[in-house]
């Protein structure tokens, strides 16, 4: 029974940080419009931010500033923004599909970099970052339990800022822009400094991921950013439903659970003579999962719900 | 492709075969172990499937500890979050003492800490290459439960060198897979060319799936290097020798041990395979692993031309006697204590087979120690969890795969000496 629960705590925390990236990206895609394709590196951003701030040194490698932990995760945050401020600046006049090309070239270029550049641990990855509050808390279920609990409040706040966010004038004006940007022009608003704040904000709640997925496994390497990653985080936001908070941390938990549990029950029911195919047995349903959402409920399982504005709302 | 698609039904079939068998000689209990293997990938299949080939025929030897043992495979999709889930399922709600895997490091290494290490269980890698494990073992953060029956990169670079020197090549260009592996290797390998004095030309990192490597071929001719190293897999590898060849490169190759596929033969053409030379820790000349070779060609109508193949069968045996010697409930502390009475020098030599393996479980009930002598040679495990090995060196033939020179552990060691 304890090995349950010790798995869903483990669970539940690796899908309450995809969650939390999953946030940013509705912000960024959902309230915004602006089609993010390279979220792995806003995400890759706040992860080796994260573990080269608060790692102690290591031969070879940049950073081992040993801050301490809340330091070294807002830190890891700041650089995805940064990352974002600098990409957005260059590719925010691009639309829809151009921005989706260059962001992932982004991705692709953050790969890249950190799997070449010896300071940032190369291919082998940064490894060796003491988990905070390890000694106290000693490394079993009572860890992970409190950890889960620290990521459950950070997604509760990021959730919390957003619904606000997208509540308030400000988050009117996301979707104005979203609509028809023109239009919003026409109103005296500048979409272009509303699309980057935007997008420098959704990219730091990425971040904010990132940072914990790598405390989380007290490892990082270029294998963590692969382009399937910035895959997995759309079909959540698309399955669960863009432009909906509540959908994107449904559809996580639910692509997630998905994602792992057909591995699960291939490995437990699928006869002897085809376990060996499950890999690829379950990318295919993974797959009709995906393609079967498109096709019959493209609005995602919870649809973005329009209203004119706050006050025109009836009760309920 | 075809012939990919044949041996792996082949393996499928196999394993059908296998459950017959197990069940037949089933006992009264089971002790699950885990196995996080990327089965979705085509070369991770064989590596599963000989993962489970050993444990079949531990079953067949009776069983361990009393019990029989049933593999629980899950696939990685070579994606950490993927594995490090499926390895965190296994511990948890399978309650497995022994994890077998990862393949590749970057999936291995957040295994390692953030599941087998906090939850004390065991875990045995068929193929991790990484030097990070040692490292992280040196600091003591394994606590002892990692082991791998894939020597460290610095054989076969060694090894590498050693055929430059011996064919007499003054200046090489080497191309590495761009992952820990290649970097690793690479890195290693112009070191120890440049220790015996021949002159490494270029340094190219190969990434994966490319369309052409024109560019980067085109960088490593500028050189003029009288041969070329590849620590390249099969499929990137066939890439880049059809455009260095069809470039005008010459023909004088030398491989790490990931090209020894026939897959890689037949799709480069034995006309252009004249002289290469690959290099392998994984096949000592001892009875033990022709008996395996044997006995896996038998079982998979076809001989075991895949990386970590037998490998993926000694991490799976000398786990397994592990914890046959650990006892009944052993812990993966237990179990990994135990390992160096299994790969014990002089302990009672026992072959790799279930008739070894009957032998062994003897010994090791005596109180006493063995020697494993499996498909690898008589592994040994030094500190940290890794192992050094003797190695060969292979060529291609119309045939198939043939094995060039035997070179022991006595000289690879004098050699990696003398060039420090």
């Amino acid at each position: 029974m304890i090995g349950v629960i010790s798995y869903l705590v483990f669970f539940a925390t690796v899908a309450s940080i995809l969650s939390i990236a999953v946030l940013g990206l509705n912000l960024q895609w959902g309230n915004t419009g602006l089609f993010n394709g390279g979220v792995v590196a806003f995400f890759g951003a706040g992860a080796y931010g994260t573990l080269l701030l608060g790692s102690a040194s290591q031969d070879g490698l940049l950073g081992g500033f040993g801050l301490p932990y809340l330091l070294a995760l807002f830190g890891g945050m700041m650089i995805a923004g940064i990352v974002a401020w600098i990409v957005g600046l260059l590719t925010l006049r691009l639309r829809h599909d151009y921005l989706a090309i260059a962001t992932f070239g982004v991705a692709v270029a953050f790969e890249n970099l950190v799997r070449n550049a010896d300071l940032l641990g190369g291919a082998q990855g940064i490894r060796g970052f003491e988990r905070p509050l390890r000694d106290t808390f000693g490394n079993g279920f009572t860890y992970n339990l409190l950890f889960f609990v620290f990521v459950l409040i950070l997604l509760v706040l990021t959730y919390v800022f957003l619904e606000r966010l997208i509540a308030s004038p400000f988050g009117r004006l996301l979707r104005a822009i979203r609509e028809d940007e023109t239009a919003a022009q026409s109103l005296g608003k500048s979409p272009s400094r509303v699309r980057l704040t935007a997008f420098i904000a959704g990219s730091v709640i990425m971040g904010l991921a990132g940072g914990l997925y790598a405390t989380f496994y007290a490892f990082i390497s270029p294998q963590d950013v692969l382009p399937i990653l910035t895959f997995q985080i759309w079909a959540m936001l698309i399955v669960g439903g863009a432009g909906n908070n509540k959908g994107a941390v449904m559809g996580t938990f639910l692509i997630w659970a998905a994602w792992t549990a057909s591995g699960w029950a291939l490995s437990r029911f699928a006869p002897l003579e085809v376990q060996l195919y499950t890999g690829s047995i379950q990318f295919v349903l993974i797959g009709f999962v995906i393609v079967g959402m498109l096709l019959w409920r493209p609005q995602g399982l919870f649809p973005e719900k329009l209203v004119v504005s706050q006050s025109a709302k009836t009760g309920g | 492709m075809n012939g990919l698609k044949t041996s792996a039904l082949a393996i499928g079939a196999a394993l059908a075969f296998a459950s017959f068998g197990t069940e037949a000689a089933a006992q009264e209990c089971t002790t699950k172990i885990g196995a996080v293997l990327p089965t979705s990938v085509d070369w991770g299949k064989p590596i599963a499937a000989t993962a489970q080939y050993a444990v079949d025929l531990a079953n067949e030897a009776g069983g361990v500890a009393g019990c029989e043992i049933e593999m629980v495979l899950r696939d990685t999709q070579v994606d950490p979050k993927v594995g490090v889930d499926a390895a965190k399922a296994l511990v948890d709600l399978d309650g497995v003492q022994l994890l077998l895997g990862a393949v590749s490091s970057g999936v291995s290494m957040p295994i390692l800490t953030s599941v087998t290490v906090p939850a004390g269980v065991m875990q045995m890698s068929c193929c991790s290459s990484s030097t990070a494990f040692t490292a992280l073992s040196e600091e003591g953060k394994t606590n002892g439960l990692f082991y791998r029956t894939f020597a460290t990169s610095g054989v076969q670079a060694a090894v590498g060198a050693m055929v430059a020197r011996d064919e007499g090549y003054e200046s090489v260009a080497v191309f590495y897979k761009n992952d820990d592996w290649g970097q690793d290797i690479g890195g290693l390998v112009a070191k120890d060319l440049e220790a015996l004095g021949i002159e490494v030309t270029a340094s190219i990192a190969i990434n994966d799936a490319q369309a052409s490597y024109r560019a980067e071929v085109t960088e490593a001719l500028k050189g003029n290097p009288q041969a070329i190293y590849m620590a390249l897999y099969p499929k990137e590898g066939t890439q880049v020798v059809r455009e260095w060849i069809s470039l005008g490169g010459t023909q004088e190759m030398i491989a790490a041990n990931a090209l020894k596929s026939d897959e890689f033969k037949e799709n480069v053409g034995m006309q252009f395979l004249g002289n290469f030379t690959g290099t392998d820790t994984a096949s000592p000349r001892t009875d033990s692993a022709s008996a395996f070779v044997d006995a896996y060609t038998t079982r998979f109508d076809g001989p075991p031309n895949g990386p970590g193949l037998a490998n993926s069968y000694d991490a799976t045996m000398i786990a397994l006697l592990a914890i046959h010697a650990a006892g009944e409930g052993a812990t993966g502390a237990d179990i990994a204590a135990k390992i160096g009475s299994v790969t014990d020098p002089d302990g009672t030599p026992v072959s790799a087979d279930a008739e070894g393996f009957a032998a062994a479980k003897e010994v090791l009930d005596g109180g006493g120690t063995v020697s494993y002598q499996g498909a690898t040679g008589n592994v040994l495990f030094d500190a940290n969890g890794d192992v050094s090995a003797p190695a060969v060196t292979w060529v291609f033939s119309e045939s198939g795969i043939d094995e060039k020179q035997y070179i022991s552990l006595t000289e690879v060691n004098d050699f990696m000496a003398s060039m420090q």
